[in-house]
């Protein structure tokens, strides 16, 4: 087994550098748009409406923003393999599945975070700035990208963007809707499940003054603990080792 | 340069396209693939080019398996497709983002092409015609000095002149490292480029020929009776007369027509098969 049939850095910063340039222009409409309903919809039309003293937005809109248009992002990764032609040029292409792989994975995970959640911030100054002029009366926190609701949805986004690889490596065409449609069927059956194990004890209790002993049982029963264990450590390198599996049986 | 051994394939659980296909194609030829429509040329093509995984049997293609697909093999292929897509960006920006994943791509080599295909540098390739097109992915292909080139239809929606400087170029890139496999319909356009000559029907390679060979063997000779049927292989009528493909008992000078040819081997198996392992 030689590593440059599989790796070698010079060829994975040319597969880099070509994916940057063909997805430049999507990127660019993807950024504009995000920022331009952030703007207008997400702050000036809030601010309007709702006539808050304090904008506080920014956090709940970076989290939205950052996982829906990341895992739009991560549907179109292998958007060469959803049409026939497309597949012939990219699957003969000389890089090795694993850098086709990798160089996905790198641009919408760790490249899709730190761009957006820098563009966010510089975006919340300058909103900010300009809110402040705006509605001189309202306050507009400061986003913190290292507080932890930021850190949390970073590491979210780390671990169910996996999912949308793998819809983007299996399905051709209509990746993120066929994905979220999976999800919707999975948490379904799931739901339908949960309710027949434990419909009867979540419906004949009450918690009605705030403290939950059931979800706390359930929370802390050792099923939930590995079932998280499962999501925060397993799901995404599942999920990547299938989109390589994946990526790798693919034919024309 | 391609060895297979007992292929098969098949696109459902129905009939395969090939069963226990055999065939060695070594270097320094262009090899003509033809067969009818849904003979298995393509399929085999993409077989051969990792883009199809075969079912079952051994295939090698310059010293790779194909569906591993590993850069170093995808660096000595390269594959025109009868119909592609081509990014909407200039040639200067497509050699820049392609060509460095070919280590020995040649852009002197790549200039000359161009040149003498006359394509316009300062249009995007989604502007130029199909033709320009495939006349840009052959040059790209040949500057990438890769042992092999598979041409699916490569004439197709070519110009006449294009199709004899198609001709010119393709004759004079061979070398004894390299080989092109053409897959094509447009005999009358590859008379005298490909050698040897390989015809497949239903998924069986019924004849695997040079043209040295043919000719000793066969004769195709156009007259206006029938041979006697001993000799007779094929013969087509056309305007008054016949065009006749038989066996070269007089060690004549014939000149080849890979249409009839093609016509004779399809239409009649057993005897060219008789006549070639005399």
């Amino acid at each position: 087994m030689h590593l440059k049939n599989y790796f070698e850095l010079s060829r994975f910063w040319l597969l880099l550098k070509m994916e940057l340039f063909k997805s430049r222009k999507g990127l660019l409409m993807t950024f504009v748009i995000i920022f331009g309903l952030l703007f207008f919809v997400g702050l000036l039309f809030d601010c309007v409406v709702e006539q808050k003293k304090i904008f506080e937005a920014h956090p709940m809109n970076y989290a939205f923003t950052l996982m829906v248009g990341g895992f739009i992002l991560s549907s179109l990764a292998f958007n060469d393999l959803s049409d026939t032609l497309k597949r012939y040029h990219y699957l003969t292409l000389p890089a090795s599945t694993f850098e086709k792989f990798i160089c996905m994975w790198l641009l919408t995970s760790v490249g899709w975070v730190t761009v957006f959640t820098i563009t966010y911030t510089i975006y919340t100054l300058l909103a900010n700035a300009i809110g402040s002029v705006l509605f001189s009366g309202m306050t507009f926190l400061v986003f913190n990208p290292f507080g932890n609701f930021s850190v949390n949805t970073m590491k979210s986004y780390f671990v169910l963007h996996g999912i949308f690889l793998v819809g983007a490596a299996y399905f051709k065409g209509y990746v993120f809707p066929k994905t979220l449609l999976v999800l919707i069927l999975f948490f379904t059956v799931g739901g339908i499940l949960a309710y027949f194990i434990m419909g009867d004890e979540f419906f004949n209790h009450d918690c009605g003054s705030g403290e939950c002993a059931v979800l706390h049982e359930v929370i802390s029963h050792d099923i939930s603990v590995v079932l998280q264990w499962i999501f925060w450590w397993m799901l995404a390198p599942v999920c990547w080792i299938n989109t390589y599996l994946g990526l790798k049986d693919q034919e024309v | 340069m391609i060895q297979i051994n007992n292929l098969s394939f098949s696109y459902s659980l129905k009939k395969p396209v090939f069963d226990q296909l055999s065939l060695t194609l070594p270097s320094g030829n262009i090899y003509g693939l033809l067969g009818k429509n849904g003979a298995g040329k393509s399929t085999l093509l993409k077989i051969i080019s990792g883009l199809l995984f075969p079912t079952q049997g051994e295939l090698e293609v310059v010293g790779f398996r194909p569906k591993d697909r590993y850069p170093q093999f995808l660096n000595e292929i390269y594959l025109v497709t009868e119909e592609f897509l081509l990014p909407s960006i200039k040639i200067e920006q497509y050699l820049s983002l392609y060509s460095p994943f070919y280590p020995r791509f040649n852009r002197s080599l790549f200039d000359e092409y161009i040149n003498e295909f006359k394509l316009p540098r300062d249009q995007k390739l989604t502007a130029l015609s199909f033709g320009q097109k495939k006349n840009f992915l052959l040059s790209f292909g040949l500057a990438t000095d890769c042992k092999l080139l598979i041409l699916d239809e490569p004439t197709n929606g070519l110009d006449i002149p294009s199709k004899s400087q198609f001709r010119k170029i393709v004759a004079n890139a061979i070398h004894e490292d390299r080989s092109f496999i053409i897959s094509t319909h447009q005999v009358r356009d590859m008379e005298n480029l490909i050698d040897p000559i390989i015809i497949l029907d239903e998924g069986n390679i019924v004849f695997f020929e040079n043209y040295e060979n043919i000719s000793k063997k066969i004769s195709i000779t156009r007259q206006a009776e029938l041979p006697d049927n001993n000799t007779l292989v094929y013969a087509e009528s056309y305007l008054g007369a016949y065009t006749v493909v038989k066996e070269n008992t007089n060690m004549e000078e014939t000149s080849m027509n890979l249409e009839i040819l093609f016509n004779a081997v399809v239409g009649n198996k057993t005897k060219i098969n008789e006549i070639f392992k005399r």
